[in-house]
C-alpha cells in the first residue's frame, strides 16, 4: 500500500512539472515577445522605449538563455512563486488565492447539481420500466452535451432573471447568485455523468453477480441501489478528475456571463490583456486540480475496491 | 475616450475678464422625470448598487480618466473647489477662499481648518504643495494632470492654511483645474507613492466615502466617512453622506445591466445606449442625461502614417461619414452629430456643420484624385496597397462597437476596408503614447476650448502626430489670450483648421445617459456630467 | 465543454435499445470497427444505409441538419439573398417575422443571414480544429504504437499531461500566445484535442499490429512501411474517424466558446458565438439576437453528436 501510495505522488508531481513546462514552452516561446506585450499592458510604462523594453527584458531574465530562464522560473514556480501579474502588479498566487473561493463555491455547487441530477436521471432512466420515460430520459444528456454553456446561461439569465424577477442576473450575492451559474455550468457534467453512470449501470445490471442477488430473492429496488448502483459508480469515480477540471475551466465562461467574480472572469481578463504570467499560474493551477483530485480518486480507490491495486499499473495512465 | 474632466469658465469676479462668460451647460432630464426630485423626506443609511460597464483598472482620481470608474473613485477625494453645474460658478470646498493676480499667474488658495484624511491626517498647505509637486510625475496615466499644471513655476506654503501656486505664463484654466477629480487633493502618505501602487492599492483622501475594497475588473466598495463635514458649497446636505455604503460592480453588457436594473438588482446603471431606452422607460427607473462638453467621439487620425499624411484621404473619411445615422441608430435620444470638433456646449464652439455635411460622390473623389483607385473587392488600391486602416477602440461604452460598425460600412461605400480592433480599457493611454495605430475612437470631455491645445498642439503630447502648422499658433494664442472676444476668434480659428484639415474627424457628441432606480433620490451629475452621491439618498 | 467523456446515448429513435449504449463506456475503449467497406456489395451497401436512416428518423434529421450546414458555408446565397454586413439602421431590433426570419441586429441587418453566412466562419474554424487534432494526435498515436519502446513511453507521458491541463485552459493559453482570430482560434482549440486522439490512435495501432494478419505479412518479410501504410493504417483508422466526428461536435462547442469571449474574428465577422456575445448586449429588449443564433450552434452539435453515435455503435453492429 505504501508503495503504491509513493508511486502516485511521485506520478502526480511528474505531471505537474511536465504541465508547468509546457505552459512555460505554449507561453514564453510562441511567436510574440511576451516584453512588448506587457509593456504595451502595463499601466506604468506610458513610452515604451527600447531602453525600457530592454531594462523589462533583463528583470524578466529574457536576455538569458532559454534553459536558463527556464531553470530559474521553475525554481521559483517550486517555491510557489509565479512571479507578478502584469495588469496589477500583484503577486499571481495572490490574485488566483483571492479569486479561488467564489470559483470554489460555483464549481463545488455545480459539481453537487451535477451528479444528484445527473446521477438520479441516470438511476429512474435505468429503473424504470416505462419504456417512453427512459428514452425520453435517456435523450437528455445527449442535449447536456451539445447545448453551448453560455447559451443556456443567457437563456436562464433572460427567463428566470429578467422576466421572472427570481434570481438576480449577474454577482456573488448569496445563495440566490449562485443557482443560476451553478445551474448552468451543471449541464454538461451532469450530462456527462449521467451519461457514464447509465451505462456503467446497464452494464451492472447485466452481471452474475446481480443475476445471483434476485435469484437469492432481493427486491429490484435494493438489487438496483445495493448492487448495481455500488459496482456502477467506481467507473463513473474514475473521471471525476477530468469532470473537476472541466468545471474549472467551465468557470471561464460561466463567470463571464454572469460578470460573477471569481478565477473564471481573472482568466478571461488574462488572456485579454495578455497577462502572460497569469495565465501561466491558471494554466498550472488547473492541471493542479486535475491531478490532485485523481489522486485523491486513486487513494481512495483501493479502499473500495481492494483489487486495484494489484492492477495499478493498468490504471497508469490515466494519471 | 470618455477621459478627462470638464474645465469650464468661471464668472468668478477676479477672472471674469478674462474668461469666456459663457455658461452654457444644462441638465437635460429625460420625460420621466428623473431622480432628481426629493419625494418625502430624505434619509440616512443603505446601500447604492451601481453596475458600470467597465474598470479602467486604476483606482487613483489623479490617473484615472474613464467615466465608469471616476463615479466611484471621485467619492474618495476632495477638491479644492466646486463647480456648479448649472452655473459654471466656481464655489469652494477645501479652499474657502482664494485670490488670483491680475494677468492669472499666481493663484493663492486658503484652505478650510479641521478637514482630515481617513487616516486621520491633517490637511494643510504642506499636503497640498505635496500633491502639486507630484501630480507632473505621475507618467501615462497621469498626462490629463500634468497638462493643468503645465507651465507651473512652483508651489509655496506661506502658512499652514494658505499655499501658493506661481505659473510661468497666463494659465486662466487653473481655477477650474482645481474643481477636478484629477486635481483632488490625496494624503501626503499616497502621493509619496509609485503611480502603480497608487492604482493599483487607492489611495487615502479627504472624501465623502472611503475605499473598502477594489477587485480589479470585478467591483469597487467605498464606506461613508464618518465624521465627514467639509462638503462642498454646492451640497444640500451638510456633514456626513446619506448612504452607508457604495457598491460599484464591473457588468460589461448593456442589456445585463438593463435586464439588472429592471429587476432590481442594482439601483442605478452608467452608460445606456438607444438599444435598451425603451426597455427601461416606464416602471421603476428614470434615465437620466447631461450633454458632455470638450472633443466630441470620432476618429483621431494617426497624421503620420503614410496612408493618412494625405490631406485628401483624410478629408474624403470626413465627409463618408453619415453622422447623423450614427448618432440616431445607436446613441442616447437627443445625442447630436457632430458639428465641430468641439461639442456645442462648449465655450466659443463655432458651427461647422456645412463642412462635415455626408458626401460619398466627393469623398470619392477626393480617393481618384490622391490616386486610389477602386480595386476589385470594392476596396480601393494604390501601387499594389489596399485602403486599409485599423480603428482601435475600447469598450468603455456599448455604443461604441455599434457606431464603429457603421463607420466601417459607410467607410467600405466608399472604398475604405476598416478593421476593429478591440483593446483593453487599461491600455487607452499606452496606445496613445505609442504612436502604434492608425486610428484611434474616442473623446475628451472638457469645457474649456483649452481642451483642443492639450489634444492637437504639436508643443504638447500630439498623439495624432500632427505636422507643426499655423495651428500651433492658434492654439497656443488662445491660451495665453486674456480678451474673450479675442479667445473666442482664435478658438474658433483653430477649429476651422482643424476641420478643413482633417485632422480629426468628428462624428458624434457624447450625451452621458444613466439609468437610475426610482428609489434613489437626488443622483446628481456634476459639472463634467459624472456623479455626485454625497447628496444621494435610498428611501 | 469542449471534452465530451462519452459518446452520444440519443435513443429517441425505434430501434435502438437503451442496453446498447452501456457497450461504449468511455468512447476510448471502443469495439473493433472493421476497415471500409468496399468492391462488389455496393447496391447493397447502399439499401442498407437507406433501411438504415429510415428506421432512425431521429438520426435522418441529424444527417439533413449536417447537410444543410454544410451547404450553407458553400453557399449562403442559397438560404438567404440579404447582406449580412450591411442593414437598414432605421430599421434595427425587429422581432422574428416572415421577412426576417431570426428579426434584425442593432444595426438592422437580418440575423438569420448572419448566422447562414456564419456557418461558413465556424466550420471552418471547427474543421481545423478537428484536423489539427486529428493529424498531430494521430501522428503521435501511431508513431507511439507502432515504434514502442521509449518512443511510445515519451509520447504517451505527453499525451497524459496534455490531458491533465483542462482543454479550454490549454486553448486560452494558446490564444494568449498566438493571437485573436478564427484560424488562431481553431489550432488553440485543435491543440487542445490532440490527446484523445493521440491515446485512440495508439490503442488501434497496438490492437492491429498484434492481429493475426499483420503478424503474417510481417513474417513473409513485407517492409515496415508496407506493413504500417497497407494494414495497420487502413484498419486502425475507423475509431480515429468516428472519434473525428464525435470531436466535431465539442469542437464547434469549444470554437464558439472562445469566440463568445471575444478571442475570435473581428467584427462585423458573423462567427456564431460573437453574434451570441454581441446580442447580450440587447438581452434585455432583443431575446432573438441571442436565443437563435444559439439554437443553430446547438441543432449542429447535437447532430453531429447523434451521427458520430449511429458511426461508433449501431451501424457497425449492423453488418
Amino acid at each position: 500500500m505504501r508503495r503504491y501510495v509513493i508511486k502516485r505522488l511521485a506520478q502526480a508531481v511528474g505531471v505537474l512539472w511536465a504541465a508547468y513546462t509546457v505552459s512555460f514552452l505554449v507561453l514564453d516561446f510562441l511567436p510574440g515577445d511576451p516584453v512588448t506585450a506587457m509593456a504595451g499592458a502595463g499601466m506604468d510604462s506610458g513610452q515604451v522605449d527600447p531602453a525600457q523594453l530592454a531594462a523589462l527584458r533583463h528583470e524578466y531574465g529574457f536576455d538569458k538563455p532559454v534553459l536558463v530562464q527556464y531553470a530559474e522560473y521553475l525554481g521559483r514556480a517550486v517555491r510557489g512563486d509565479f512571479g507578478d501579474a502584469v495588469s496589477s502588479g500583484r503577486p499571481v498566487t495572490s490574485v488566483i488565492g483571492d479569486a479561488l473561493p467564489q470559483t470554489l463555491q460555483l464549481t463545488g455547487a455545480a459539481l453537487l447539481l451535477a451528479v444528484v441530477l445527473g446521477g438520479g436521471l441516470a438511476m429512474v432512466a435505468t429503473y424504470t420500466s416505462r419504456r417512453w420515460l427512459r428514452q425520453l430520459l435517456l435523450s437528455l444528456p445527449p442535449l447536456g452535451v451539445s447545448v453551448p454553456t453560455f447559451w443556456v446561461g443567457l437563456l436562464l439569465v433572460e427567463t428566470f432573471s429578467f422576466r421572472l424577477h427570481w434570481f438576480p442576473a449577474f454577482g456573488n450575492d448569496g445563495l440566490r447568485g449562485l443557482v443560476l451559474p451553478a445551474l448552468t455550468l451543471a449541464v454538461p457534467t451532469g450530462a456527462q455523468v449521467a451519461q457514464v453512470l447509465a451505462k456503467s449501470l446497464l452494464t451492472a445490471l447485466d452481471q452474475a453477480y446481480v443475476e445471483t442477488a434476485r435469484a437469492k430473492g432481493a427486491g429490484r429496488r435494493r438489487v438496483h441501489l445495493r448492487h448495481a448502483l455500488r459496482n456502477a459508480s467506481l467507473p463513473a469515480l474514475t473521471v471525476v478528475g477530468l469532470l473537476v477540471g472541466q468545471l474549472i475551466a467551465g468557470s471561464v465562461v460561466v463567470e463571464t456571463v454572469f460578470s460573477r467574480d471569481g478565477l473564471g472572469r481573472v482568466t478571461a481578463a488574462a488572456v485579454t490583456a495578455q497577462d502572460i504570467p497569469l495565465v501561466q499560474g491558471v494554466v498550472v493551477f488547473g492541471a493542479l486540480i486535475f491531478v490532485a483530485t485523481n489522486l485523491i480518486v486513486d487513494l481512495v480507490y483501493p479502499l473500495l475496491d481492494p483489487r486495484i491495486v494489484v492492477a495499478s499499473d493498468r490504471r497508469a495512465s490515466f494519471a | 475616450m470618455t477621459a478627462l474632466p470638464v474645465l469650464r469658465p468661471s464668472r468668478w469676479a477676479p477672472l471674469a475678464a478674462l474668461l469666456t462668460t459663457s455658461v452654457l451647460l444644462t441638465a437635460c432630464g429625460s420625460g420621466d422625470g428623473g431622480s432628481g426630485g426629493g419625494s418625502g423626506r430624505p434619509k440616512s443609511g443603505g446601500t447604492l448598487t451601481f453596475a458600470v460597464g467597465s474598470d479602467a483598472g486604476c483606482v487613483d482620481p489623479q490617473q484615472v480618466g474613464s467615466n465608469d470608474t471616476i463615479y466611484s473613485v471621485r467619492q474618495t477625494v476632495d477638491s479644492l473647489t466646486d463647480q456648479d453645474p448649472a452655473t459654471g460658478r466656481i464655489v469652494p470646498w477645501l479652499a474657502k477662499s482664494w485670490d488670483i493676480n491680475s494677468d492669472a499667474t499666481r493663484f493663492t488658495f486658503h484652505l478650510r481648518s479641521g478637514v482630515t484624511f481617513s487616516d486621520g491626517s491633517a490637511l494643510t498647505a504642506q499636503v497640498v504643495k505635496d500633491n502639486f509637486d507630484a501630480v507632473p510625475k505621475l507618467g501615462a496615466l497621469g498626462t490629463l494632470a500634468e497638462g493643468y499644471l503645465s507651465g507651473v513655476q512652483s508651489t509655496t506654503v506661506v502658512d499652514p492654511l494658505t499655499v501658493k501656486v506661481t505659473f510661468k505664463q497666463p494659465n486662466t484654466q487653473f481655477l477650474q483645474a482645481t474643481s477636478t477629480h484629477t486635481l483632488g487633493i490625496e494624503s501626503s502618505a499616497s502621493v509619496r507613492k509609485t503611480p502603480q501602487q497608487k492604482c493599483s492599492d487607492g489611495i487615502v483622501g479627504s472624501g465623502p466615502f472611503v475605499l473598502k475594497q477594489y477587485v480589479q475588473n470585478q467591483s469597487i466598495t467605498l464606506a461613508k466617512r464618518t465624521g465627514y463635514a467639509w462638503g462642498s458649497a454646492l451640497w444640500s446636505k451638510k456633514g456626513e453622506a446619506y448612504l452607508d455604503k457604495l457598491v460599484f460592480k464591473v457588468v460589461p453588457e448593456a442589456g445585463v445591466r438593463a435586464g439588472s436594473l429592471q429587476s432590481g438588482q442594482v439601483d442605478a446603471i452608467s452608460s445606456v445606449g438607444k438599444a435598451n431606452e425603451v426597455a427601461l422607460k416606464g416602471g421603476q427607473v428614470a434615465l437620466q442625461r447631461r450633454a458632455n462638453p470638450g472633443v466630441v467621439f470620432g476618429l483621431g487620425l494617426n497624421n503620420a502614417r503614410p496612408l493618412l499624411k494625405d490631406a485628401r484621404v483624410r478629408q474624403a473619411i470626413q465627409v463618408a461619414v453619415d453622422r447623423s445615422q450614427i448618432a440616431d441608430t445607436v446613441f442616447p435620444t437627443g445625442t447630436r452629430p457632430a458639428t465641430s470638433v468641439l461639442a456645442h456646449t462648449t465655450p466659443d464652439y463655432s458651427d461647422l456643420s456645412s463642412d462635415l455635411s455626408t458626401d460619398t460622390a466627393k469623398a470619392k473623389s477626393l480617393l481618384d484624385q490622391a490616386g486610389w483607385q477602386a480595386g476589385g473587392d470594392g476596396i480601393r488600391t494604390k501601387d499594389g496597397k489596399r485602403l486599409s486602416l485599423t480603428i482601435t477602440w475600447f469598450p468603455n461604452s456599448a455604443t461604441n462597437q455599434p457606431a464603429l460598425e457603421l463607420v466601417q460600412q459607410q467607410l467600405k461605400a466608399v472604398g475604405i476596408d476598416v478593421v476593429l480592433k478591440q483593446l483593453q480599457v487599461t491600455q487607452f493611454a499606452t496606445t496613445l503614447q505609442s504612436g502604434d495605430f492608425d486610428v484611434v475612437w474616442g473623446n475628451v470631455t472638457r469645457s474649456d476650448p483649452d481642451i483642443l491645445r492639450s489634444s492637437f498642439s504639436t508643443r504638447l503630447g500630439n498623439f495624432y502626430h500632427l505636422p507643426a502648422s499655423s495651428l500651433d499658433t492658434a492654439l497656443s494664442g488662445q491660451a495665453a489670450a486674456t480678451d474673450t472676444a479675442k479667445r473666442g476668434k482664435l478658438v474658433a480659428e483653430a477649429q476651422r483648421l482643424l476641420v478643413q484639415n482633417a485632422y480629426y474627424v468628428p462624428v458624434v457628441e457624447l450625451q452621458t445617459q444613466l439609468g437610475v432606480s426610482k428609489k434613489v433620490h437626488d443622483l446628481a451629475f456634476d459639472s463634467g456630467s459624472r456623479v455626485q452621491l454625497h447628496d444621494t439618498w435610498i428611501g | 465543454m469542449s471534452q465530451s467523456l462519452v459518446d452520444g446515448t440519443d435513443d429517441t429513435d425505434e430501434t435502438a435499445d437503451a442496453a446498447d449504449a452501456a457497450e461504449t463506456a468511455l468512447g476510448l475503449a471502443r469495439p473493433p470497427v472493421a476497415g471500409p467497406a468496399s468492391g462488389p456489395g455496393r447496391r447493397a451497401d447502399v439499401r442498407r444505409v437507406l433501411r438504415f436512416l429510415v428506421r432512425r428518423p431521429g438520426l435522418l434529421l441529424s444527417v439533413a441538419v449536417v447537410v444543410l450546414v454544410v451547404l450553407a458555408s458553400f453557399r449562403p446565397d442559397l438560404f438567404t439573398s440579404q447582406d449580412p454586413l450591411k442593414g437598414v439602421p432605421s430599421r434595427n431590433f425587429r422581432g422574428p417575422s416572415g421577412g426576417h426570419w431570426f428579426g434584425t441586429d442593432e444595426l438592422g441587418r437580418d440575423v438569420f443571414s448572419r448566422v447562414v453566412h456564419g456557418a461558413q466562419l465556424s466550420l471552418k474554424a471547427t474543421l481545423i480544429a478537428v484536423l489539427v487534432a486529428f493529424v498531430v494526435g494521430g501522428l503521435l498515436g501511431v508513431v507511439a504504437g507502432f515504434v514502442g519502446r521509449w518512443v511510445d513511453d515519451v509520447l504517451m507521458r505527453f499525451v497524459d499531461v496534455l490531458l491533465s491541463i483542462p482543454a479550454l485552459f490549454l486553448s486560452l493559453a494558446l490564444v494568449t500566445a498566438l493571437g485573436y482570430g478564427t484560424v488562431k482560434v481553431a489550432v488553440a482549440v485543435g491543440i487542445a484535442s490532440v490527446a484523445s486522439f493521440a491515446r485512440v490512435a495508439r490503442a488501434e495501432v497496438l490492437r492491429v499490429r498484434q492481429a493475426v494478419f499483420v503478424e503474417a505479412s510481417r513474417s513473409c518479410g513485407a517492409r515496415w512501411y508496407s506493413v504500417l501504410g497497407r494494414h495497420v493504417l487502413p484498419n486502425a483508422a475507423g475509431p480515429v474517424v468516428v472519434l473525428a466526428t464525435l470531436d466535431f461536435g465539442s469542437s464547434i462547442l469549444a470554437v464558439s466558446a472562445l469566440s463568445f469571449l471575444g478571442y475570435g474574428a473581428p467584427p462585423p465577422a458573423p462567427e456564431w458565438g460573437t453574434l451570441i456575445s454581441d446580442g447580450r448586449n440587447y438581452l434585455a429588449n432583443a431575446w432573438w439576437l441571442t436565443a437563435l443564433p444559439g439554437l443553430a450552434i446547438a441543432a449542429t452539435v447535437l447532430a453531429t453528436n447523434r451521427i458520430a453515435r449511429a458511426l461508433d455503435g449501431e451501424w457497425s453492429r449492423q453488418r
